[in-house]
């Protein structure tokens, strides 16, 4: 036991609403999804590109409400694009998510007047942002003094990359035209594959202390929800090729993996700031 | 190039036409007597509602912690000793040794640091470094994202109830631009918080800190956030300790977490790859 001021945190946990964690999974599927679009269109599955456009420019119609939702002072929104500022991951993001919004809506208004050109152009665009939209979140939760989070800058953006991969191919899996299910269902098994893999190897490097707010509590309570289901997802994915039921019924599932996984990162960050033992043993462990 | 001082906020004090040598608290603990005048002058000064009005059972501590309405926060923490250290040393105040007991307070408040996380990650650019070297909010930009709360390695600043933005411990800007000394200096009996010039007041806890180690019960004392090689480049506030770090609730090795900024992008950028790396082996590789 690591002394400590009648057991209190030494740092905040988060303050942030259930709004933040569902807007890291919207946020992460829109990006892949954008990757996906233009993929899918260089296949001639215009179907699935459409698809995966549609997906796309709901979650960004979405995204921007949960997090001015999320706000303390929510009029003041605007204030997050007067500067330009690289030292918060925060700031950045905003202008990620403004410019790939930005893009896919300029794509689908010139996809409405006919100009298909343009509206490719700006689907590739788009493309090339979302994959920043996806990993940035991951970014910007280990730029904190939260244990879990910090500890495990390097891991967290491969998590959040399987789960965006595998949302967006959900996605894809549920609402294209069956016969382009193929492309989509391969990265949605394979992201649903990766996705408790990569949250295996990120336990594994941030070691016995830090990995347990994994482990315990309503985090692991998520972690172990997630895992199931993306499993589930998989199999079900994988030999349920032939019925349309059994393909959506995956989807669901390794939707529900992703957003339990997102769930299962917020609430462990919390649960490692709540307990002081995980800031003094990990900094304690660094400076002997 | 060394990317720690590019992304670092020290730099911004620079900005300033005239800028003020920078200033400073050294709370020296050994004089604290724990009459929390500290923490209803800062109230008082900076018109903070009341926010604990229970019993804690915790010693003579009923406020808890540092939050955005409570900027001063007064320690107690009763050891229970062998016979070794029961005779007294009548002139540190706060240290009362009796029967084998002593009893420690400290007045913790913002350490203002050298390399501040909070502002680093402050999405709007509401914090601010000011002429004097201190670590403010702006109140009327802040959008209470909330960002800086877990950013903080110390848990000093929150997100306020009342209001939803961000606040924290100003150093008294109002009174420092007045030429006056912040309200809880000014109002400490036994001059254990000392507000100064930074430089003046690193040499009078040199001076100090020897004179307390010269006691035999107070060889572990030791200056917390005097130097500038830990993680945050020292404190504009800082301490004289006689127990670990953790014993009063503080962090024992404090890093800013933007020092592995760099780092944290190249693991972003390595997963946004692997995820467009990823869709295109699926596109493909899968069949039409």
């Amino acid at each position: 036991m690591s002394a400590s001021y009648y057991g209190r945190p030494i740092v905040k946990p988060h303050v942030w609403k259930p709004y933040v964690p569902w807007y890291f999974w919207i946020g992460g599927a829109a990006g892949a999804a954008s990757v996906q679009c233009v993929a899918a269109r260089a296949r001639r599955e215009h179907g699935l590109a459409t698809v995966q456009k549609r997906a796309a420019l709901a979650c960004m119609i979405v995204a921007p409400v949960l997090l001015i939702a999320d706000l303390g002072v929510p009029s003041r929104f605007y204030n997050m694009l007067r500067v330009f500022k690289p030292t918060s991951p925060m700031n950045l993001g905003t202008w990620i998510v403004t410019a790939f919004a930005g893009a896919l809506g300029a794509s689908t208004a010139a996809e409405i007047l006919g100009w298909n050109r343009t509206s490719r152009a700006l689907e590739v665009a788009a493309a090339l942002l979302g994959p920043p939209l996806t990993v940035y979140t991951a970014v910007l939760l280990a730029d904190t003094a939260t244990p879990v989070w910090h500890e495990s800058y390097e891991t967290l953006p491969f998590v959040f990359a399987a789960s965006g991969v595998a949302a967006a191919g959900a996605i894809g899996c549920a609402f294209a035209p069956p016969a382009e299910t193929r492309f989509a269902r391969t990265l949605m098994v394979a992201g649903a594959l990766a996705l408790p893999v990569t949250g295996q190897v990120m336990e594994h490097r941030l070691g016995p202390l830090l990995s347990e707010p994994y482990r315990i509590g309503v985090a692991g309570g998520y972690t172990r929800a997630s895992a199931a289901l993306a499993c589930a997802g998989a199999a079900i994915g994988l030999f349920g090729r032939k019925s349309r039921t059994a393909t959506r019924l995956a989807a669901a599932c390794v939707a529900g993996a992703g957003i339990f996984e997102r769930f299962a990162v917020t609430a462990a960050g919390r649960q490692s700031a709540l307990d002081p033992k995980y800031v003094v043993e990990s900094q304690r462990k660094r400076r002997a | 190039m060394d990317l720690f001082d590019a992304t670092s906020s020290e730099r911004e004090s620079a900005t300033y036409d005239a800028p003020q040598p920078r200033k400073g608290f050294f709370t020296d603990t050994t004089l604290c007597i724990g009459c929390k005048a500290c923490e209803v002058a800062c109230k008082e000064w900076n018109q903070l509602p009341a926010d604990s009005t229970g019993f804690s059972g915790e010693s003579y501590d009923n406020t808890g912690a540092l939050n955005g309405t409570t900027w001063r926060h007064v320690a107690f923490i009763e050891q229970l000793r062998g016979g070794a250290a029961a005779a007294a040393a009548p002139e540190h105040a706060s240290v009362v040794h009796a029967e084998g007991s002593r009893w420690l307070m400290e007045s913790d408040v913002c350490k203002h640091c050298t390399h501040a996380a909070c502002l680093d990650v402050c999405p709007t650019g509401s914090l601010l470094r000011t002429e004097f070297g201190t670590v403010v909010v702006q109140a009327d930009v802040c959008n209470g994202c909330g960002y800086c709360v877990p950013a903080c390695p110390f848990g000093v600043i929150d997100k306020r109830e009342d209001n939803g933005h961000a606040a924290k411990c100003t150093l008294c800007y109002d009174r420092l631009k007045d030429g006056e000394t912040p309200a809880c200096a000014k109002a400490c009996p036994t001059e254990s918080i000392q507000f100064g010039d930074l430089d003046e007041l690193h040499r009078r806890a040199d001076e100090r800190l020897a004179k307390v180690r010269a006691n035999e019960h107070f060889h572990d004392a030791s200056l917390y956030l005097r130097g500038d090689d830990d993680g945050i480049g020292g404190g504009g506030a800082f301490f004289l300790l006689l127990d670990k770090p953790e014993v009063y609730g503080l962090p024992p090795d404090p890093i800013v977490s933007t020092r592995a900024l760099p780092q944290m992008w190249r693991a972003a950028a390595k997963a946004a790859l692997v995820l467009v790396a990823l869709t295109a082996a699926a596109a493909l590789g899968s069949r039409r």
